[in-house]
């Protein structure tokens, strides 16, 4: 790729460069997706755009605006305002159990009065960015192994904790895994890795056993024998692996899921919505849908490396990490491969919680890619 | 080092080059990833789909039985003694009404009324009723009713307007023993049909299964077979859509024809009126049965809605049993009209019938005085049946002894239980000295004695009404042992008749005998001489009184004719047969302690023959005298029509009527 307007100083910093520098194909992609999500979210309200679709497409568009304005922001302003981001995001998240709202038996919400927020979301944006701003300032061997990496280790643990506690598993874990895929991508040993994957292998047991609440436990207990409850905690797998086989080659046809048009499905047009995707299109809208995944995610990976500021490498491959566990972890829950745990779809599911983390995500991703030459130099953040 | 980190080229490109490593890991294990989820989406959609569809389908799609209409049941002229009426119903499930059930119920009763009292019952249904199960809120909806909450139905969420069928007994009481009726389904009644084929019907909240008659004993053909209705049902089992094309029909019960009239079933029901009591009338000809009443009745309606604690107990608690058959259930000596059997008996055993006894209302035998009802002076066989004399037939019986006596009467039926088809017949009692001996270990010896009671048709034995209609019959006939038949027709296959009945071993002079001093009872100066004349003209009614004591006169203070408690008084019979000289139709009538036979039971065997030679056109043609040719205005109008001039178009048909079934 020939960039030469982008590699000279002056010229870079112009609005219209800067826009013919975005990743088209990246955000098509991902209009796609989001495209997708709609159609079925039409189609399991029964041909309608009411209640789903309609707010849907619209949320997208007004995410996918924020996203272009996000990519022209300096990913300077980006590395400026890391530790910010996190250290509101961390406030945000201890004053959860004090002033927080319960919904569905959680403690997740902040009430805003102008805005309802999720203080974990904001989490996932600013761990990201906090951590590769940390390591911004590392040197490999560093990053590789030593004492400093005991700080980015509080900085994933903490407010992982405070999320757990809320209780909200699936999220503690997608920050968890998010924050190790920034830890690995940035050169950790792989030997720790290897011990610290075993670790939890053997830690995994007596967490389910102890530390879990009742709920989660069954869960999964569920997932590991489901045929034992089939019409009680089993019931969401059950119907879940009945909507996807049913779907076979080419799925039932558009609107015609009778898994998710009947309600036999839970929470089709959220968590399980890649089921309801299966059943109508079958493997093959399967298979296409999971490609585009794959797409996002390998364009992203390249945009990463493409960067030549390390805060931007990670930062962009950090975001692209949680959006691909997202996508695995939903894929395998609804596969019966996974608990069921309350992870959505990004971008097919309803829910505008994580459709906007996920597009503040791909603006900082796209930022990285339109600011890729643009030197950070400064382990204190300055902008130039 | 300071705290500045150097960041020195080589460095750079030392994180640059394990970040790129790490990356294309990454990438590698996200393409891992997607291969690993597709292989997993292989599986289940491409090798296990057609498990997962079948599950899917089972999700999707549920049938709802239909039950099938119950045969119908049809007189010998295709009238219906039992079909099915459409009734119309609301349906409530407490599910559907988000369990507002007080709510519903005041909107239901906005357009149709609900009492107090059936709507506390409603709200316990509800309670009782699982949260899915639909309860019936109103039933048997006019049309007008029923019309009007269809029309308000969009404010009357979550009420369902159903139309289903009901059993109905179109002659009430008429038939209610023969036939039947069905009721709920109970739990012994689910024990019996454990067997059987269609045991979701069984439970259907519909279904009616047959407790009684021929609602019972052929229940299973009756019922049919259920057909499924195939339905999309959402999550929470509730009906989305109709499949009409994968609905599955259901098929009709057998309809079954029995051989009874009910213009004769209805008239012997007229004519005991408060009575009790019971009528057979047998074609003697083959054996069918044209009429078969027990009186008094009950509605068979009531109990197929579940007849109701006051009603059932008032049914139960009454002296006259309407809930019995005594056609066939109760049994009872048959008096004098056994007469017939030992004067064939003694005929058969070389008896001279010109042996004449005196009877001086008194004789003297055995160290006691016995009785007859009047002086009937000097008589001879032929006489003492048309007078009924008991002193005659008391020296009579003893001249045979009661082993001749029984072989005969069994001849006739008498002590048999029969192949009817329906459930109830009691075989009563024909003794003789065998039964003595097996029965009585104290006293198994046969007194002489005993036998003068058996003679006038009273001691041991005792019969039911169906036993003396088939003696009745088989003297009519003469020659032949029929047997009686009720059910003519199952589904349209026809039941068996009497083309093989064996031939009575009597002498024909013998019966002819008997015949002839049965016609003697209903003339000159026989015991049923006015009340059993037809007025028919020519067509006239052998016959033969009986009056049988229920009750010992001496120790239990029986009582002869209609005086005193009805419980004691004795029980009425008369069998007869008709037209006396070429008889086609005989019968029996048993007036339970309904005083003389000739004065209770005559009469209603008259009225009850009547209308039964009236509804056979041979008969009628002979009764109703063709009018005169105007060409000849001189015919002799007193001459039988027969083979002459051409009769009225409704007689005209020249069939032999030994079937006149138009079936």
């Amino acid at each position: 790729m020939t960039a030469s307007a982008l590699t000279r100083p002056g010229e870079r910093d112009r609005l219209v460069i800067k826009i013919g520098q975005i990743d088209w194909t990246f955000c098509f992609l991902v209009c796609l997706i989001a495209g997708m999500g709609g159609l079925m979210l039409y189609s399991i309200a029964k041909a309608s755009w009411e209640p789903w679709a309609m707010k849907h497409m619209t949320r997208f568009g007004l995410c996918m605006a924020l996203l272009l304005v996000l990519a022209l922001v300096d990913v300077r302003v980006w590395f400026a305002s890391a530790y910010p981001v996190y250290a509101v995001a961390f406030l945000l998240l201890l004053a959860v159990p004090f002033v927080g709202e319960v919904s569905l038996g959680a403690r997740r919400w902040l009430n805003l009065h102008f805005v309802r927020i999720q203080p974990s979301e904001i989490m996932k944006i600013g761990l990201v960015l906090a951590l590769a701003r940390f390591y911004h300032g590392l040197s490999a061997a560093e990053a590789k192994l030593s004492w400093k990496l005991l700080v980015p280790a509080a900085m994933i643990l903490v407010p992982v904790g405070l999320v757990a506690k809320q209780p909200d598993l699936g999220t503690a874990i997608l920050l968890a895994a998010t924050g190790g895929a920034v830890m690995i991508l940035a050169g950790l040993s792989m030997r720790l890795v290897a011990v610290g994957g075993l670790g939890a292998v053997v830690a995994v047991p007596p967490f389910v056993l102890f530390v879990m609440h009742g709920y989660q436990r069954d869960r999964i207990l569920t997932f590991l024998h489901p045929e034992q409850n089939p019409s009680g905690a089993g019931y969401h797998i059950l119907q879940s692996k009945i909507a996807l086989g049913s779907g076979g080659l080419l799925g039932k046809g558009f609107g015609l899921g009778s898994q998710s048009q009947l309600n036999f499905l839970p929470e089709k047009h959220t968590d399980f919505i890649f089921a309801t995707l299966a059943e109508e299109f079958g493997f093959v809208g399967c298979f296409t849908i999971l490609a585009l995944f794959a797409a996002v995610i390998l364009i992203a990976l390249r945009t990463a490396s493409l960067s030549h500021s390390h805060f931007g490498r990670l930062a962009a491959s950090g975001v692209i990490s949680t959006f691909a566990l997202y996508v695995f972890i939903n894929a395998a829950m609804v596969m019966g491969l996974a608990p069921v745990v309350g992870v959505p779809m990004p971008l097919l599911s309803y829910g505008g919680t994580v459709m906007i983390t996920v597009m503040v995500g791909f603006g900082l991703i796209q930022s990285v890619r339109v600011h890729r030459y643009t030197e950070v130099t400064s382990g204190k953040g300055a902008l130039v | 080092m300071s705290s500045e980190p150097h960041i020195f080229f080589n460095e750079v490109n030392e994180r640059q080059g394990v970040f790129h490593r790490r990356a294309l890991m990454a990438g590698g294990l996200t393409a891992l990833g997607v291969l690993g989820l597709s292989g997993r989406l292989m599986e289940l959609q491409l090798v296990e789909n057609n498990r997962y569809k079948l599950l899917s389908a089972s999700n999707q799609y549920n049938y709802r039985l239909v039950p099938p209409p119950r045969g119908r049941v049809l007189d010998r002229n295709g009238v219906e003694l039992a079909s099915n009426r459409p009734t119309f119903r609301l349906l409530v499930s407490r599910d559907e009404v988000g369990g507002n059930v007080d709510e519903t119920l005041d909107e239901v009763s906005k357009v149709i009324s609900i009492p107090a009292d059936k709507r506390k019952q409603l709200i316990r249904d509800f309670t009782q009723a699982g949260r899915y199960v639909p309860v019936v809120v109103a039933e048997d909806l006019s049309w007008d009713e029923f019309a009007r909450v269809n029309a308000r139905l969009p404010e009357l969420p979550g009420v369902t307007p159903d139309m289903g069928e009901v059993r109905v007994y179109n002659f009430g009481g008429a038939f209610a023993h023969v036939v039947g009726y069905v009721s709920k389904v109970s739990e012994t009644d689910l024990q019996h049909a454990a067997e059987d084929e269609d045991q979701l019907l069984l439970h259907h909240p519909g279904f009616r299964i047959g407790k009684q008659g021929v609602e019972k004993s052929l229940d299973v053909m009756l019922r049919g077979k259920s057909g499924g209705q195939k339905v999309e049902v959402d999550a929470r089992g509730r009906v989305v859509h109709k499949d009409p094309g994968g609905d599955v029909k259901p098929t009709a019960g057998k309809d079954v024809v029995l051989t009874l009239d009910a213009d004769i079933q209805n008239r012997a029901l007229e004519v005991f009126g408060e009575e009790s009591g019971a009528a057979v009338v047998m074609d003697c000809r083959n054996g069918d049965v044209l009429c078969m009443l027990s009186a008094p009745s009950f509605d068979p309606n009531s109990f197929v809605k579940g007849v109701g604690g006051k009603e059932y107990a008032a049914l139960t608690g009454y002296d006259h049993k309407p809930l019995f058959n005594k056609a066939l259930t109760a049994t009872y000596p048959p008096g004098s009209t056994f007469k017939t059997m030992v004067a064939l008996a003694a005929l058969e055993n070389g008896y001279d019938p010109n042996i004449v006894h005196v009877c001086n209302r008194a004789w003297p035998w055995g160290g006691r005085v016995w009785h007859c009802d009047e002086s009937h002076g000097a008589q001879n066989l032929h006489g003492a049946i048309a007078t009924s004399c008991d002193i005659y037939f008391y020296q009579c019986a003893l001249s045979l002894g009661p082993n001749k006596i029984a072989a005969v009467a069994r001849e006739f039926g008498l002590g048999e239980i029969f192949d009817l088809g329906i459930p109830g017949q009691k075989p009563g009692l024909v003794p003789d000295t065998d039964y003595k001996k097996r029965t009585f270990k104290k006293d198994p010896v046969w007194h002489p004695g005993e036998t003068p009671s058996m003679g006038i048709g009273q001691g041991y034995l005792h019969l039911n009404p169906m036993q003396l209609a088939v003696q009745a019959a088989r003297l009519a006939n003469g020659n032949k042992a029929i047997q009686p038949r009720l059910i003519h027709s199952i589904g349209g296959v026809l039941q068996p008749r009497n083309e093989t009945a064996p031939d009575l071993p009597f002498k024909r002079e013998n019966i002819d005998f008997v015949r002839s001093a049965m016609a003697a009872v209903t003339s000159g100066n026989g015991t049923a001489a006015r009340v059993a004349n037809l007025g028919l003209g020519s067509i006239l009614m052998a016959g033969k009184t009986g009056t049988a004591q229920g009750r010992n006169y001496a120790g239990g203070r029986g009582v002869h004719g209609t005086n005193g408690a009805w419980e004691l008084r004795d029980h009425a019979w008369f069998i007869a047969f008709a037209p006396s000289d070429n008889p086609r139709y005989a019968l029996s009538v048993l007036v339970e302690h309904g005083g003389f036979g000739a004065g209770a039971a005559a009469p209603r065997a008259r009225e009850i023959m009547r209308v039964t030679l009236l509804k056979d056109p041979e008969i009628r043609a002979m009764i109703e005298k063709p009018l005169p040719m105007p060409a000849f205005p001189q015919t002799d109008p007193n001459s039988p029509a027969e083979g002459a001039a051409p009769p009225l178009p409704t007689d005209a048909n020249g069939n032999p009527v030994a079937d006149p079934m138009p079936l």
